[in-house]
């Protein structure tokens, strides 16, 4: 085991675990916080994929704006911290053997998949250039589009929004 | 991709930059215009008119848009495509005319600006599910759709049922866009392709592993079956129907499922067939379609006319006979051949006129009396012989019952299937039109068969609001009689790019 699957091992555990925290506890606040944790945990496997700007902008759009909105607007309701949230699990028994089924066939499809390698080596350099390219020439159609789609999401959240 | 396949790409998306345009002029006549909201009905139309006339022109079109340097685009335009651009213009026009008068619109009339920007929103996200053959651009223009449902749903915040099938919607959409997603990543790991064609393509080489195909395929279909209401990714119909804007509901279960159908169509024919013989089509050994269509769409048509026998509020009844609709065209999506692809073209233009005619008269009613439960309509029939008699023609074309078009459509589905040699799935088709029989009759005897209690409910149809039930009216009838010209159109569409 070198040193690049040690970290990613230690990547994933922070999420996996965290990402099981925020399922589980009953108080928003921690529930939030491991919410960012578990955004911690993607962006480093971000970085070990060789993407960099991607876990920028995660570190920036998730853990800065996204999470830290969250956390605002659960101390500002001060009702929400104390609302005992229902966690409690029904149907446990059918709901493990799907789960545990489905997983059990994910894992053996991923290990026994021949999966499609394309570049394998991490990029030299800094990804972002080429990203730029890309969104601005081949998937210019699906950038426009995108704006269109936060236009509407915005319009949608002041209509919601608005008695 | 250089400037110039750029510049060559943008005549072939004139609808949609004339869609995203009335967006952007709705909103900012939303803001100039402060008295007279009404004017935006009219913006609204003509922008849909503007959009019909492009669309028309894609009839003849066969090409790639949006192709990075001579491969596979990321955009199809293809008669198909423009046949159910076409259909979701027909639905939004008709839906635009019935917000006129819809009082749940009227009362919340200082959203109107917010209303119409959405609805362009969601037009622009299905024309581009209709002609996208690239998964990422599928994945985007159905979010766009549904983020924009998601607020129509619950647009009017009136009652609790509102807000409750808007956050409904939303948890069930998030989910299944969720899985669709995982989906998408399953095949794009196999392939190291997002695009259809290239998929197709590499799907063609033996040593792909099936398994994980039929599991990625899967997981790609409860998106899409979620847009179609198919059983059973169909729970969050009933609700979001029965709570939402009469106007939204009626849009959501004609336009909204064109665009998954199309999008089924295309996903399935470009990335899963091999070749057409004799207009049957052979599927690759990767995923087998056919039985999962086929078992699909018995368990869909079997629960939505089953759970419809006891509705009691017409629009869950619709609801769940929406969702048995779906289960019929997916019947006809399970031969896989040409015909039944004529079929499902053939049905959905018939289904447009029904289904919307069927939600207006319930508008219209509801309008008057404040409700839609079943109990509340008896004896309306007499109060206005118009209104009770069109809903009696909308009821029986949804049962499919001759003279009326929806006979036509079921009619050339069970040609498909028998021609298919499918017997016992064109069986289950009629025994389940039986059972349908019931339920869509049960209204019709509340409506003239029952005596209304308390004092007798004056209901008038206004001149425009006849003129709009007319036009519903007539091409249900007509069709039913004279529908060779809509079978010829149907065949002269189906051409969808690449085979």
């Amino acid at each position: 085991m070198n040193l690049y699957n040690i970290i990613f091992y230690l990547f994933a555990a922070i999420t996996l675990v965290s990402a099981f925290f925020v399922v589980t506890t009953r108080n928003v606040i921690y529930s939030a916080f491991n919410l960012l944790l578990t955004f911690f945990g993607v962006a480093g496997i971000y970085v070990l994929l060789g993407a960099d700007f991607l876990a920028v902008v995660q570190i920036i759009v998730y853990v800065g704006g996204i999470l830290i909105l969250l956390l605002f607007g659960v101390m500002l309701t001060n009702k929400i911290v104390n609302v005992q949230i229902r966690t409690g699990a029904t149907q446990i028994l059918p709901a493990t053997i799907a789960v545990g089924a489905f997983s059990g066939i994910l894992i053996s499809l991923l290990v026994n998949t021949e999966w499609k390698k394309v570049g394998t080596a991490l990029p030299g350099a800094s990804t972002t250039a080429n990203l730029g390219m890309l969104m601005m020439n081949e998937y210019i159609l699906i950038f426009e589009l995108l704006g269109i789609l936060l236009l509407v999401a915005l319009i949608g959240a002041a209509t919601i929004a608005r008695k | 991709m250089e400037l110039k396949y750029l510049f060559n790409s943008l005549p072939y998306i004139k609808p949609e930059l004339i869609l995203a345009a009335s967006l952007v002029i709705i909103v900012v006549a939303d803001l100039i215009i402060t008295k007279k909201k009404e004017l935006l009905h009219y913006i609204a139309l003509a922008g849909i008119i503007a959009a019909g006339y492009f669309v028309l022109e894609q009839f003849s079109m066969n090409a790639f848009a949006f192709s990075s340097s001579g491969n596979k685009g990321m955009l199809t335009v293809d008669s198909m495509g423009a046949f159910f651009k076409g259909l979701v213009l027909t639905a939004s026009f008709f839906v635009f005319l019935f917000s006129f008068s819809s009082n749940e619109i009227n009362e919340s009339r200082s959203k109107l600006g917010e209303y119409y920007a959405l609805l362009f929103g969601m037009i622009l996200g299905m024309f581009f599910m209709i002609s996208a053959s690239d998964l990422i651009l599928v994945y985007v223009s159905m979010e766009l759709v549904s983020l924009s449902s998601y607020v129509l749903a619950g647009i009017t915040k009136q009652s609790l049922r509102n807000s409750e099938a808007s956050l409904k919607y939303l948890i069930y959409g998030a989910v299944s866009s969720g899985i669709m997603l995982f989906g998408i990543s399953l095949i794009f790991g196999i392939t190291g392709s997002t695009n259809l064609y290239e998929i197709n393509y590499i799907l063609r080489s033996p040593e792909t592993n099936r398994v994980i195909l039929l599991l990625a395929g899967l997981l790609v279909f409860t998106g899409i079956g979620y847009k179609i209401s198919a059983a059973p990714f169909h729970f969050w119909t009933p609700d979001v129907y029965e709570g939402a804007p009469i106007t939204i509901t009626a849009f959501l279960s004609v336009a909204s499922k064109s665009a998954g159908f199309v999008l089924l169509i295309r996903f399935i024919k470009v990335a899963f067939i091999q070749n057409s013989l004799n207009g049957y089509w052979q599927l690759l050994p990767a995923v087998d379609w056919k039985t999962i269509l086929l078992v699909l769409s018995i368990l869909t048509m079997t629960l939505g006319n089953f759970a419809a026998l006891w509705q009691d509020n017409l629009k869950r009844m619709l609801a769940y006979s929406s969702i048995a609709h779906a289960g019929y065209m997916l019947a006809a999506m399970a031969v896989l051949s040409n015909q039944g692809l004529i079929a499902i073209l053939i049905y959905f233009a018939i289904y447009l006129f029904m289904n919307l005619g069927a939600f207006f008269v319930v508008m219209l009613i509801s309008n008057k009396i404040g409700s839609e439960e079943i109990d509340n309509f008896d004896g309306l029939g007499y109060a206005s012989p118009f209104l009770g008699v069109s809903f009696a023609i909308f009821l029986v074309s949804l049962t499919g019952l001759p003279p009326t078009a929806g006979f036509i459509g079921k009619l050339y589905i069970f040609i498909a299937l028998v021609d298919a040699k499918m017997f016992l799935l064109s069986v289950i088709m009629v025994l389940n039109s039986v059972v349908s029989l019931y339920y869509y009759m049960r209204v019709l005897k509340h409506l003239f068969l029952r005596k209304a209690e308390g004092a007798p409910i004056e209901l008038k149809v206004s001149f425009p609001n006849a003129v709009v039930l007319l036009m519903l009216v007539i091409p249900v009838l007509v069709l039913g009689l004279y529908f060779t010209p809509l079978v010829e159109f149907a065949k002269n569409s189906i051409s969808v790019l690449g085979f």
